[in-house]
């Protein structure tokens, strides 16, 4: 147990401040998208910055990764990574409402991780008064190894990442994705403040 | 005289807002559960007249627990409180029967309000 | 641009850091000295306001494109595409982005490197971003970074890496694969039969008497003929074969989705064809034969290795029996014990 860990009601303060980002987030998804997001628990677990790494790479059947990283107040910031099956990348231009010849595949994917990171960190970010900024987002080469590699490029060093795992579900498709958040130490350790301001008020 | 009440919701965090949202006389005779199944037990054995609930927990959720009350045909009001706050998620609550949706994070004045609109308070 | 807070700052003199006039003074002058173009539009894609930049690099008049469509200023839009993005910024309230490497640029603007680049364009990485003021109409901020000297260099590079890995691939001297790339295409080939449930045959193939070549009429001799000979064979192949250079005067073959009695037939047409080509060095006419051993593989093989053995088995059998001809892995009698 490291300080970058999080104690079990610094961990539910931040799942029920996911969750209510989540609902927002899906609800203008869905006005977006027009059409019904069906909501799961979002899962988090802080995890590991080398059993991430390990569990990544062995997933077999990842189609693309597009990473986003993202900047607040408070030192709050890391890279969102959006994680994508081979089977879940079928329809996005349709679910995006683009006539699937306006867009390449590539683009849909990178327009649909952005959509799905910057709505749902603009509404975490208002619960805990911050704002975000964000980087453009791109889309990891799906070399061998070429994770591996961004993860060991990536300009902090990290310890620990949060990693949550959203499952949107949508009425007329299916379309699933794990947004894994990447913090760097220093911002974990902000975060933990923030969380304890929270807390401290019950 | 103060409503025996039960607060639902698999967040700690949660649970503390909606009792420090009720009003001060109320804040004795509170039960909590942490998800649906535990919340349908006390809702059988104890005659529960106000429920807070959450819709989104692991197992049974919000929804499954206003099916079991219609099925147990237990009188109480519920006050869904949820973040999934998409229009058809209201709609479909209020037909199982619920008050009031409230979105979460919870406010007292909104909460006290619902309560008095419905003669609760 | 700048953080408002500042205005609150006072001086030791009591002065205020920042008046609003300053500030909005600062604002402009950056806006128009950066060299990213700036464009604001409102609510139904009508332009707002523009930085000198655009304005340089369209030569338009800003009196003349204020309160126009996007669309009409800039025909060159996608116009159903980018509506569809803009609605997404104004409706989900966050940023959206394009980036060159996946449109080379939106907007069509002349760059400053005409020559030593191959497009006509400005390569562009485009943000859009959602105002909000105290207007109730909400805004979009466009954002146009020239990043043709980005891609032009990441063109480059990609064509130096493809090079290279060309390189990597190929035998110098032959300019069929050489061993370690037709060794990976064999491990390939293996997994996808074993996972298709197909056949897959290989080829083994030897020069004879190739010592005694290099011997007689020296090296360079004997580098034409491996060079002519490879030729020779690739131009008896399908496309989906695989040929290498396997050592020094030993070549192998890898035939996909084909049985022993195709893979012998193949051999046979290779044996012959080396055998009645007519090679010429100096003027001098050369005669050339090979060996050639063949093996499928079978449901035994449970490595990509064992089949290479197999061939080699069948290789050294046509050198046993007096060369020059095809020996079957199906029948080869005495087995070496390795």
């Amino acid at each position: 147990m490291s300080e970058f860990h999080l104690t079990e009601d610094q961990q539910d303060c931040l799942q029920e401040l996911i969750n209510i980002a989540m609902g927002q987030a899906s609800d203008q998804l869905a006005r977006y998208l027009d059409t019904f997001v069906y909501l799961k628990v979002p899962s988090i677990e802080s995890v590991d910055a080398k059993d991430l790494i390990q569990t990544l790479s062995q997933q077999q059947n990842t189609m693309a990764i597009v990473s986003q990283g993202f900047f607040g107040y408070e030192g709050i910031r890391g890279e969102a990574l959006l994680a994508y099956q081979e089977e879940d990348s079928g329809r996005i231009a349709d679910l995006l409402g683009y006539e699937p010849d306006e867009l390449s595949q590539d683009e849909q994917l990178i327009d649909i991780s952005s959509i799905l990171t910057t709505t749902f960190l603009n509404v975490f970010a208002r619960q805990i008064d911050n704002q975000m900024s964000y980087n453009a987002p791109k889309l990891l080469p799906m070399v061998q190894n070429s994770l591996l590699d961004h993860l060991q490029q990536m300009t902090f060093n990290w310890d620990v990442a949060l990693k949550i795992n959203i499952n949107y579900q949508v009425t007329d498709y299916s379309f699933n994705c794990n947004m894994i958040l990447l913090i760097p130490e220093t911002a974990i350790l902000n975060i933990k403040k923030v969380l304890d301001r929270i807390l401290a008020d019950f | 005289m103060s409503p025996s009440v039960l607060i639902c919701d698999d967040s700690n965090m949660a649970r503390k807002q909606v009792l420090r949202s009720l009003p001060e006389q109320w804040k004795t005779s509170v039960q909590t559960a942490s998800n649906g199944a535990e919340a349908l037990s006390i809702l059988r054995d104890n005659s529960v007249e106000v429920l807070f609930l959450d819709l989104t927990m692991p197992g049974i959720d919000g929804i499954g627990v206003l099916q079991g009350i219609q099925k147990l045909k237990l009188n109480c009001s519920v006050f869904v409180i949820s973040a999934d706050i998409q229009p058809e998620m209201q709609a479909k609550v209020k037909a199982l029967g619920a008050k009031e949706f409230m979105r979460k994070p919870v406010k007292a004045d909104i909460l006290l309000n619902h309560l008095q609109q419905h003669g609760l308070l | 641009m700048l953080d408002p807070n500042a205005l609150t700052h006072l001086k030791s003199t009591g002065e205020p850091m920042l008046t609003e006039p300053m500030l909005k003074q600062i604002n402009s002058q950056i806006a128009n000295q950066l060299n990213t173009g700036v464009l604001v539009i409102d609510d139904e894609f009508n332009i707002v306001m523009w930085n000198r930049f655009l304005q340089v690099h369209t030569d338009k008049a800003t009196a003349n494109i204020i309160g126009q469509s996007i669309f009409t200023i800039f025909p060159e839009l996608p116009e159903r595409w980018l509506t569809r993005k803009l609605t997404s910024v104004l409706q989900l309230n966050s940023p959206s982005f394009c980036s060159w490497q996946q449109r080379h640029h939106l907007f069509e603007l002349p760059h400053t490197r005409p020559i030593t680049t191959d497009s006509e364009f400005m390569a562009q990485n485009c943000t859009f971003l959602p105002i909000e003021t105290d207007c109730a109409q909400k805004h979009i901020c466009i954002l146009i970074e020239d990043v043709t000297d980005v891609c032009h260099y990441q063109g480059q590079l990609q064509k130096t890496l493809e090079e290279l890995a060309q390189m990597s691939r190929i035998d110098g001297l032959t300019q069929i694969y050489n061993r370690r790339h037709w060794q990976e295409s064999l491990a390939q080939e293996y997994a996808k039969s074993r996972r298709h449930n197909k056949k897959l045959s290989l080829i083994m193939l030897d020069l004879d008497h190739f010592k005694l070549l290099n011997d007689n009429y020296g090296h360079q001799c004997g580098d034409m003929v491996l060079t002519e000979i490879s030729a020779l064979v690739s131009s008896l192949l399908r496309v989906e074969d695989t040929f290498g250079r396997y050592g020094g005067e030993e070549f192998a073959i890898i035939l996909p989705e084909t049985h022993l009695a195709g893979a012998m037939e193949l051999g046979q047409r290779i044996c012959t064809s080396i055998a009645t080509a007519s090679l010429n060095y100096n003027g001098v006419a050369i005669k050339v034969t090979v060996s050639l051993g063949v093996a499928e593989l079978s449901d035994d093989d449970s490595r990509y290795e064992e089949l290479i053995t197999q061939a080699d088995l069948a290789l050294y059998q046509a050198k046993g029996q007096g060369r020059n001809k095809v020996c079957s892995a199906a029948f080869v009698t005495s087995f070496p014990l390795a």
